[in-house]
Protein backbone atom coordinates (compact mmCIF):
# COMPACT_ATOMS: atom_id res chain seq x y z
CA UNK A 1 0.00 0.00 0.00
CA UNK A 2 2.72 2.44 1.08
CA UNK A 3 4.83 1.19 -1.77
CA UNK A 4 1.98 1.88 -4.16
CA UNK A 5 1.53 5.42 -2.85
CA UNK A 6 5.24 6.15 -3.30
CA UNK A 7 5.19 4.58 -6.75
CA UNK A 8 2.17 6.59 -7.90
CA UNK A 9 3.50 9.81 -6.36
CA UNK A 10 6.71 9.34 -8.33
CA UNK A 11 4.74 8.64 -11.48
CA UNK A 12 2.58 11.70 -10.86
CA UNK A 13 5.56 14.03 -10.45
CA UNK A 14 7.32 12.49 -13.44
CA UNK A 15 4.32 12.80 -15.75
CA UNK A 16 3.52 16.35 -14.65
CA UNK A 17 7.13 17.46 -15.14
CA UNK A 18 7.27 15.73 -18.50
CA UNK A 19 4.05 17.40 -19.57
CA UNK A 20 4.94 20.89 -18.42
CA UNK A 21 8.59 21.13 -19.30
CA UNK A 22 8.80 19.05 -22.44
CA UNK A 23 5.49 18.23 -24.10
CA UNK A 24 3.93 21.66 -23.64
CA UNK A 25 6.90 23.18 -25.42
CA UNK A 26 6.63 20.91 -28.41
CA UNK A 27 4.67 22.49 -31.19
CA UNK A 28 3.42 19.87 -33.61
CA UNK A 29 1.92 21.85 -36.51
CA UNK A 30 -0.20 23.92 -34.14
CA UNK A 31 -3.08 21.53 -34.37
CA UNK A 32 -1.63 18.76 -32.28
CA UNK A 33 -1.10 18.98 -28.53
CA UNK A 34 -0.23 15.66 -26.86
CA UNK A 35 -1.34 15.43 -23.25
CA UNK A 36 0.58 12.53 -21.82
CA UNK A 37 -0.33 13.34 -18.22
CA UNK A 38 -3.70 11.55 -18.61
CA UNK A 39 -1.69 8.33 -18.45
CA UNK A 40 -1.60 8.79 -14.68
CA UNK A 41 -5.38 8.37 -14.40
CA UNK A 42 -5.30 5.45 -16.84
CA UNK A 43 -2.67 3.59 -14.81
CA UNK A 44 -4.37 3.89 -11.40
CA UNK A 45 -5.11 0.52 -9.77
CA UNK A 46 -8.32 -1.36 -10.55
CA UNK A 47 -9.52 -1.39 -6.95
CA UNK A 48 -9.31 2.39 -6.39
CA UNK A 49 -12.52 3.78 -4.92
CA UNK A 50 -14.74 5.91 -7.12
CA UNK A 51 -14.43 9.04 -5.00
CA UNK A 52 -10.65 8.67 -4.82
CA UNK A 53 -10.50 8.29 -8.59
CA UNK A 54 -12.46 11.50 -9.12
CA UNK A 55 -10.43 13.43 -6.52
CA UNK A 56 -7.18 12.27 -8.08
CA UNK A 57 -8.57 13.33 -11.46
CA UNK A 58 -9.37 16.77 -10.09
CA UNK A 59 -5.92 17.13 -8.49
CA UNK A 60 -4.12 16.06 -11.65
CA UNK A 61 -6.10 18.44 -13.83
CA UNK A 62 -5.74 21.23 -11.33
CA UNK A 63 -1.97 20.79 -11.19
CA UNK A 64 -1.70 21.05 -14.96
CA UNK A 65 -4.10 24.00 -14.96
CA UNK A 66 -2.00 25.79 -12.38
CA UNK A 67 1.10 25.50 -14.50
CA UNK A 68 -0.67 26.32 -17.76
CA UNK A 69 -2.86 29.10 -16.35
CA UNK A 70 -6.01 27.47 -17.70
CA UNK A 71 -8.03 27.16 -14.49
CA UNK A 72 -10.80 24.61 -14.84
CA UNK A 73 -10.05 23.51 -18.38
CA UNK A 74 -7.85 20.49 -17.75
CA UNK A 75 -9.59 19.77 -14.44
CA UNK A 76 -13.00 19.31 -16.00
CA UNK A 77 -11.60 17.14 -18.79
CA UNK A 78 -9.60 15.00 -16.39
CA UNK A 79 -12.53 14.58 -14.00
CA UNK A 80 -14.58 13.50 -16.99
CA UNK A 81 -11.89 10.97 -17.87
CA UNK A 82 -11.83 9.66 -14.30
CA UNK A 83 -15.62 9.40 -14.37
CA UNK A 84 -15.59 7.35 -17.57
CA UNK A 85 -12.79 5.02 -16.52
CA UNK A 86 -14.83 2.54 -14.40
CA UNK A 87 -17.49 2.20 -17.15
CA UNK A 88 -14.75 1.70 -19.72
CA UNK A 89 -13.09 -0.97 -17.57
CA UNK A 90 -16.39 -2.80 -17.09
CA UNK A 91 -17.13 -2.62 -20.81
CA UNK A 92 -13.74 -4.06 -21.73
CA UNK A 93 -13.58 -6.62 -18.91
CA UNK A 94 -13.62 -10.30 -19.77
CA UNK A 95 -16.01 -12.42 -17.71
CA UNK A 96 -13.07 -14.19 -16.03
CA UNK A 97 -10.89 -11.31 -14.89
CA UNK A 98 -13.43 -9.11 -13.12
CA UNK A 99 -11.39 -9.09 -9.94
CA UNK A 100 -8.04 -8.49 -11.47
CA UNK A 101 -5.19 -7.31 -9.29
CA UNK A 102 -2.85 -4.43 -10.05
CA UNK A 103 -3.47 -1.83 -12.70
CA UNK A 104 -4.22 -1.67 -16.43
CA UNK A 105 -1.03 -2.00 -18.45
CA UNK A 106 0.20 -2.85 -21.91
CA UNK A 107 2.04 -5.97 -20.77
CA UNK A 108 -0.72 -7.16 -18.45
CA UNK A 109 -3.73 -6.72 -20.74
CA UNK A 110 -2.33 -7.11 -24.20
CA UNK A 111 -1.91 -4.71 -27.08
CA UNK A 112 -5.49 -4.67 -28.46
CA UNK A 113 -7.17 -4.32 -25.07
CA UNK A 114 -4.79 -1.56 -24.02
CA UNK A 115 -5.15 0.22 -27.36
CA UNK A 116 -8.94 0.25 -27.03
CA UNK A 117 -8.75 1.33 -23.39
CA UNK A 118 -6.26 4.14 -24.01
CA UNK A 119 -7.56 5.46 -27.32
CA UNK A 120 -11.23 5.72 -26.32
CA UNK A 121 -10.55 7.36 -22.96
CA UNK A 122 -7.94 9.71 -24.39
CA UNK A 123 -10.35 10.66 -27.15
CA UNK A 124 -13.07 11.39 -24.57
CA UNK A 125 -10.67 13.48 -22.51
CA UNK A 126 -9.41 15.45 -25.50
CA UNK A 127 -12.92 15.97 -26.85
CA UNK A 128 -13.95 17.53 -23.55
CA UNK A 129 -10.74 19.53 -23.30
CA UNK A 130 -10.76 21.01 -26.79
CA UNK A 131 -14.44 21.85 -26.76
CA UNK A 132 -14.06 23.62 -23.42
CA UNK A 133 -11.07 25.42 -24.87
CA UNK A 134 -13.01 26.51 -27.95
CA UNK A 135 -16.19 26.89 -25.90
CA UNK A 136 -18.40 27.01 -28.94
CA UNK A 137 -19.80 24.63 -31.53
CA UNK A 138 -19.33 27.15 -34.34
CA UNK A 139 -15.90 25.68 -35.09
CA UNK A 140 -17.17 22.14 -34.53
CA UNK A 141 -15.30 20.32 -37.29
CA UNK A 142 -12.04 22.16 -36.75
CA UNK A 143 -12.21 21.30 -33.04
CA UNK A 144 -13.13 17.70 -33.81
CA UNK A 145 -10.20 17.42 -36.19
CA UNK A 146 -7.85 18.79 -33.53
CA UNK A 147 -9.29 16.31 -31.04
CA UNK A 148 -8.72 13.38 -33.40
CA UNK A 149 -5.15 14.31 -34.31
CA UNK A 150 -4.16 15.06 -30.73
CA UNK A 151 -5.78 11.86 -29.44
CA UNK A 152 -3.78 9.80 -31.92
CA UNK A 153 -0.59 11.62 -30.92
CA UNK A 154 -1.24 11.23 -27.21
CA UNK A 155 -2.02 7.53 -27.68
CA UNK A 156 1.24 7.06 -29.57
CA UNK A 157 3.14 8.89 -26.81
CA UNK A 158 1.47 6.70 -24.19
CA UNK A 159 2.46 3.53 -26.03
CA UNK A 160 6.05 4.75 -26.35
CA UNK A 161 6.10 5.51 -22.62
CA UNK A 162 4.67 2.11 -21.79
CA UNK A 163 7.18 0.31 -24.00
CA UNK A 164 10.06 2.26 -22.44
CA UNK A 165 9.13 2.10 -18.74
CA UNK A 166 6.74 -0.81 -18.29
CA UNK A 167 9.20 -3.63 -18.97
CA UNK A 168 9.37 -4.93 -15.44
CA UNK A 169 5.64 -5.47 -14.92
CA UNK B 1 -29.93 -5.52 -1.53
CA UNK B 2 -26.52 -5.93 -3.04
CA UNK B 3 -27.65 -4.27 -6.24
CA UNK B 4 -29.25 -1.49 -4.24
CA UNK B 5 -25.96 -0.75 -2.48
CA UNK B 6 -24.17 -0.90 -5.80
CA UNK B 7 -26.72 1.49 -7.21
CA UNK B 8 -26.16 3.92 -4.33
CA UNK B 9 -22.41 3.65 -4.79
CA UNK B 10 -22.78 4.37 -8.49
CA UNK B 11 -25.10 7.21 -7.73
CA UNK B 12 -22.65 8.74 -5.27
CA UNK B 13 -19.91 8.42 -7.84
CA UNK B 14 -22.01 10.30 -10.37
CA UNK B 15 -22.95 12.90 -7.75
CA UNK B 16 -19.32 13.49 -6.86
CA UNK B 17 -18.52 13.73 -10.56
CA UNK B 18 -21.15 16.43 -10.98
CA UNK B 19 -19.89 18.34 -7.94
CA UNK B 20 -16.30 18.27 -9.15
CA UNK B 21 -17.26 19.23 -12.70
CA UNK B 22 -19.29 22.10 -11.35
CA UNK B 23 -16.30 23.17 -9.33
CA UNK B 24 -13.99 23.13 -12.31
CA UNK B 25 -16.51 25.00 -14.45
CA UNK B 26 -16.74 27.55 -11.68
CA UNK B 27 -12.95 27.84 -11.80
CA UNK B 28 -13.17 28.21 -15.56
CA UNK B 29 -15.78 30.93 -15.40
CA UNK B 30 -14.01 32.94 -12.72
CA UNK B 31 -10.49 32.66 -14.04
CA UNK B 32 -10.60 32.73 -17.78
CA UNK B 33 -11.98 35.78 -19.47
CA UNK B 34 -12.86 34.15 -22.79
CA UNK B 35 -14.90 31.30 -21.34
CA UNK B 36 -16.60 33.52 -18.76
CA UNK B 37 -17.81 35.98 -21.40
CA UNK B 38 -19.03 33.09 -23.49
CA UNK B 39 -20.90 31.70 -20.49
CA UNK B 40 -22.41 35.09 -19.74
CA UNK B 41 -23.50 35.39 -23.36
CA UNK B 42 -25.15 32.00 -23.21
CA UNK B 43 -27.01 32.74 -19.99
CA UNK B 44 -28.02 36.17 -21.26
CA UNK B 45 -29.40 34.65 -24.44
CA UNK B 46 -31.29 32.10 -22.41
CA UNK B 47 -32.75 34.55 -19.91
CA UNK B 48 -33.44 37.05 -22.67
CA UNK B 49 -35.38 34.46 -24.62
CA UNK B 50 -37.34 33.43 -21.54
CA UNK B 51 -38.18 36.96 -20.45
CA UNK B 52 -39.27 37.91 -23.98
CA UNK B 53 -41.72 35.03 -23.95
CA UNK B 54 -42.96 35.95 -20.50
CA UNK B 55 -43.43 39.60 -21.37
CA UNK B 56 -45.22 38.64 -24.59
CA UNK B 57 -47.68 36.66 -22.52
CA UNK B 58 -48.18 39.26 -19.81
CA UNK B 59 -48.59 42.09 -22.31
CA UNK B 60 -52.15 40.99 -22.98
CA UNK B 61 -53.04 41.14 -19.31
CA UNK B 62 -51.93 44.76 -19.14
CA UNK B 63 -53.79 45.99 -22.22
CA UNK B 64 -56.48 47.85 -20.28
CA UNK B 65 -53.89 49.64 -18.19
CA UNK B 66 -51.86 50.46 -21.27
CA UNK B 67 -54.90 51.85 -23.04
CA UNK B 68 -55.67 54.12 -20.15
CA UNK B 69 -52.09 55.28 -20.05
CA UNK B 70 -52.12 56.01 -23.78
CA UNK B 71 -55.38 57.91 -23.54
CA UNK B 72 -53.92 60.00 -20.74
CA UNK B 73 -50.80 60.83 -22.72
CA UNK B 74 -52.95 61.58 -25.80
CA UNK B 75 -54.84 64.11 -23.75
CA UNK B 76 -51.64 65.74 -22.58
CA UNK B 77 -50.27 65.88 -26.12
CA UNK B 78 -53.51 67.37 -27.41
CA UNK B 79 -53.31 70.10 -24.81
CA UNK B 80 -49.72 70.80 -25.77
CA UNK B 81 -50.66 70.84 -29.44
CA UNK B 82 -53.38 73.40 -28.82
CA UNK B 83 -51.01 75.60 -26.84
CA UNK B 84 -48.34 75.33 -29.49
CA UNK B 85 -50.81 76.06 -32.28
CA UNK B 86 -51.74 79.28 -30.58
CA UNK B 87 -48.12 80.27 -30.26
CA UNK B 88 -47.46 79.23 -33.84
CA UNK B 89 -50.24 81.43 -35.13
CA UNK B 90 -48.95 84.30 -33.03
CA UNK B 91 -45.43 83.96 -34.37
CA UNK B 92 -46.63 83.50 -37.91
CA UNK B 93 -48.55 86.76 -37.73
CA UNK B 94 -45.51 88.53 -36.35
CA UNK B 95 -43.35 87.19 -39.16
CA UNK B 96 -45.87 88.29 -41.72
CA UNK B 97 -47.21 84.90 -42.77
CA UNK B 98 -43.87 83.77 -44.08
CA UNK B 99 -43.81 80.47 -42.20
CA UNK B 100 -46.41 79.08 -44.54
CA UNK B 101 -44.15 79.72 -47.49
CA UNK B 102 -43.15 76.14 -48.29
CA UNK B 103 -39.96 77.01 -50.14
CA UNK B 104 -38.12 78.01 -47.00
CA UNK B 105 -37.31 76.32 -43.73
CA UNK B 106 -36.12 77.96 -40.54
CA UNK B 107 -33.41 77.23 -38.02
CA UNK B 108 -33.65 78.78 -34.59
CA UNK B 109 -30.48 80.52 -33.45
CA UNK B 110 -29.25 82.62 -30.58
CA UNK B 111 -27.25 85.78 -31.12
CA UNK B 112 -24.05 85.36 -29.17
CA UNK B 113 -22.26 88.46 -30.39
CA UNK B 114 -23.60 91.66 -31.88
CA UNK B 115 -22.50 95.19 -32.65
CA UNK B 116 -24.32 98.27 -33.86
CA UNK B 117 -21.85 101.09 -33.44
CA UNK B 118 -19.53 100.49 -36.38
CA UNK B 119 -19.89 101.07 -40.09
CA UNK B 120 -19.50 97.36 -40.78
CA UNK B 121 -21.47 95.55 -38.14
CA UNK B 122 -21.51 91.79 -37.77
CA UNK B 123 -23.42 89.32 -35.61
CA UNK B 124 -22.40 85.88 -34.43
CA UNK B 125 -24.96 83.08 -34.13
CA UNK B 126 -24.66 79.81 -32.22
CA UNK B 127 -25.54 77.68 -35.23
CA UNK B 128 -23.24 76.54 -37.98
CA UNK B 129 -22.55 73.95 -40.64
CA UNK B 130 -23.67 71.16 -38.32
CA UNK B 131 -27.11 72.73 -38.13
CA UNK B 132 -27.41 73.13 -41.87
CA UNK B 133 -26.45 76.78 -42.02
CA UNK B 134 -24.64 77.87 -45.18
CA UNK B 135 -23.16 81.07 -46.54
CA UNK B 136 -25.62 83.59 -47.95
CA UNK B 137 -28.61 82.41 -46.02
CA UNK B 138 -30.90 85.09 -44.67
CA UNK B 139 -31.37 85.80 -40.98
CA UNK B 140 -34.63 87.19 -39.64
CA UNK B 141 -36.10 87.84 -36.23
CA UNK B 142 -39.72 88.08 -35.30
CA UNK B 143 -39.48 91.80 -35.99
CA UNK B 144 -37.84 91.71 -39.39
CA UNK B 145 -34.73 91.16 -41.44
CA UNK B 146 -31.46 90.97 -39.49
CA UNK B 147 -28.82 90.16 -42.08
CA UNK B 148 -27.15 87.60 -44.30
CA UNK B 149 -24.81 84.80 -43.24
CA UNK B 150 -21.27 85.68 -44.29
CA UNK B 151 -19.28 82.79 -42.94
CA UNK B 152 -19.90 79.49 -41.15
CA UNK B 153 -17.84 77.22 -38.97
CA UNK B 154 -19.16 73.92 -37.69
CA UNK B 155 -21.03 75.42 -34.73
CA UNK B 156 -21.05 79.17 -35.31
CA UNK B 157 -21.81 81.56 -38.11
CA UNK B 158 -21.12 85.24 -38.66
CA UNK B 159 -23.81 87.41 -40.13
CA UNK B 160 -23.45 90.69 -42.02
CA UNK B 161 -25.87 92.83 -40.12
CA UNK B 162 -28.39 94.96 -41.92
CA UNK B 163 -26.49 97.70 -40.12
CA UNK B 164 -23.50 97.26 -42.42
CA UNK B 165 -22.93 99.82 -45.15
CA UNK B 166 -21.94 97.05 -47.56
CA UNK B 167 -25.25 95.22 -47.41
CA UNK B 168 -28.02 95.99 -49.81
CA UNK B 169 -31.25 94.04 -49.88
CA UNK B 170 -34.23 94.18 -52.17
CA UNK B 171 -37.32 95.68 -50.51
CA UNK B 172 -40.72 96.87 -51.60
CA UNK B 173 -43.55 99.04 -50.39
CA UNK B 174 -46.20 96.73 -49.08
CA UNK B 175 -49.07 98.96 -50.22
CA UNK B 176 -48.01 99.65 -53.82
CA UNK B 177 -45.60 96.76 -54.48
CA UNK B 178 -42.94 99.09 -55.89
CA UNK B 179 -39.51 97.81 -55.09
CA UNK B 180 -36.21 99.45 -54.38
CA UNK B 181 -32.99 98.67 -52.62
CA UNK B 182 -32.52 99.07 -48.93
CA UNK B 183 -29.24 99.86 -47.21
CA UNK B 184 -27.83 101.50 -44.13
CA UNK B 185 -26.03 104.81 -44.35
CA UNK B 186 -24.05 104.17 -41.19
CA UNK B 187 -25.61 106.92 -39.13
CA UNK B 188 -28.64 105.97 -37.03
CA UNK B 189 -29.05 102.35 -36.00
CA UNK B 190 -32.83 102.69 -36.07
CA UNK B 191 -33.01 104.02 -39.62
CA UNK B 192 -32.09 102.71 -43.06
CA UNK B 193 -32.52 104.15 -46.54
CA UNK B 194 -34.72 102.92 -49.34
CA UNK B 195 -33.74 104.08 -52.82
CA UNK B 196 -34.74 103.43 -56.43
CA UNK B 197 -38.43 103.96 -55.80
CA UNK B 198 -39.58 106.11 -58.70
CA UNK B 199 -40.86 109.61 -58.09
CA UNK B 200 -44.33 108.95 -59.47
CA UNK B 201 -45.15 106.53 -56.69
CA UNK B 202 -47.17 108.18 -54.00
CA UNK B 203 -45.32 107.34 -50.81
CA UNK B 204 -46.66 108.47 -47.52
CA UNK B 205 -45.07 108.43 -44.09
CA UNK B 206 -46.02 105.32 -42.17
CA UNK B 207 -46.11 103.00 -45.19
CA UNK B 208 -44.78 99.55 -44.43
CA UNK B 209 -41.65 98.31 -46.18
CA UNK B 210 -41.22 94.55 -46.64
CA UNK B 211 -38.81 92.26 -48.43
CA UNK B 212 -39.47 91.83 -52.12
CA UNK B 213 -38.70 88.15 -52.47
CA UNK B 214 -36.77 88.93 -55.64
CA UNK B 215 -33.65 87.33 -54.28
CA UNK B 216 -33.58 83.76 -53.10
CA UNK B 217 -32.16 84.82 -49.75
CA UNK B 218 -35.31 86.13 -48.09
CA UNK B 219 -38.91 85.09 -48.56
CA UNK B 220 -41.24 87.83 -49.70
CA UNK B 221 -43.17 90.02 -47.27
CA UNK B 222 -40.92 89.95 -44.26
CA UNK B 223 -41.42 93.14 -42.30
CA UNK B 224 -38.62 95.68 -42.39
CA UNK B 225 -39.96 98.97 -41.11
CA UNK B 226 -42.09 101.99 -41.84
CA UNK B 227 -41.37 105.09 -43.91
CA UNK B 228 -40.30 107.88 -41.59
CA UNK B 229 -39.43 110.61 -44.07
CA UNK B 230 -39.83 111.22 -47.80
CA UNK B 231 -37.16 113.32 -49.53
CA UNK B 232 -35.49 113.71 -52.89
CA UNK B 233 -37.80 116.08 -54.65
CA UNK B 234 -36.49 117.06 -58.08
CA UNK B 235 -34.73 113.78 -58.80
CA UNK B 236 -36.07 110.67 -60.50
CA UNK B 237 -36.25 108.63 -57.34
CA UNK B 238 -37.53 109.08 -53.86
CA UNK B 239 -35.04 109.27 -51.05
CA UNK B 240 -36.88 107.42 -48.34
CA UNK B 241 -35.91 106.87 -44.76
CA UNK B 242 -37.21 103.69 -43.16
CA UNK B 243 -37.59 103.24 -39.42
CA UNK B 244 -36.75 99.65 -38.64
CA UNK B 245 -39.08 97.42 -36.69
CA UNK B 246 -36.18 95.45 -35.34
CA UNK B 247 -34.25 96.88 -32.46
CA UNK B 248 -30.73 95.68 -33.12
CA UNK B 249 -29.71 96.45 -29.59
CA UNK B 250 -32.05 93.81 -28.20
CA UNK B 251 -31.53 90.84 -30.47
CA UNK B 252 -31.48 87.40 -28.89
CA UNK B 253 -33.49 84.82 -30.81
CA UNK B 254 -33.35 84.84 -34.59
CA UNK B 255 -34.12 82.40 -37.39
CA UNK B 256 -31.83 81.41 -40.19
CA UNK B 257 -33.76 81.05 -43.44
CA UNK B 258 -32.85 78.08 -45.61
CA UNK B 259 -34.24 78.31 -49.12
CA UNK B 260 -35.22 74.82 -50.18
CA UNK B 261 -35.17 75.37 -53.92
CA UNK B 262 -32.27 77.81 -53.91
CA UNK B 263 -30.06 76.01 -56.37
CA UNK B 264 -32.86 75.42 -58.84
CA UNK B 265 -33.78 79.10 -58.79
CA UNK B 266 -30.20 80.25 -59.07
CA UNK B 267 -29.46 77.92 -61.95
CA UNK B 268 -32.49 79.11 -63.82
CA UNK B 269 -31.66 82.77 -63.22
CA UNK B 270 -28.03 82.33 -64.21
CA UNK B 271 -28.87 80.66 -67.48
CA UNK B 272 -31.48 83.18 -68.56
CA UNK B 273 -30.02 86.49 -67.38
CA UNK B 274 -28.30 88.53 -70.09
CA UNK B 275 -25.53 90.61 -68.73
Amino acid sequence: MVKDIVKYSGLFVLLILLQIFILNNIQLSGYINPYLYVLFILLLPYEIAGWALLIVGLLTGLTIDTFMNTYGMHSSATIFLAFLRPYMLRMLADREDVDKKGNPSLSGNGFVWFLKYVSILVFAHHLMLFFIEAFSFSTFFSTLWRTLLSSVTTTIFIFIAMLLFDKKQ
Amino acid sequence: MNSLIRFIVRYQFFLLFLVLETFSFWLLSTHSYYQSTKLEDATRTLTGFASTRISNATKYLKLAETNEHLAQSNLELRNQLAALNTRYDLLRNKLGDTLVEPNYSYTLAKVVNNSINKQYNYLTLNVGKDHGVKKEMGVVSSQGVIGIVAGVSSNYSTVISLLNVDLKISAKLKRTNHFGSLYWDGKNYREVLLTDVPQHVAVSIGDTVVTSGYSAIFPADINLGTISSVEGKGSNFHNLKVKLFADFKQLSSVWVVSPKLESEREDLENTTTLR
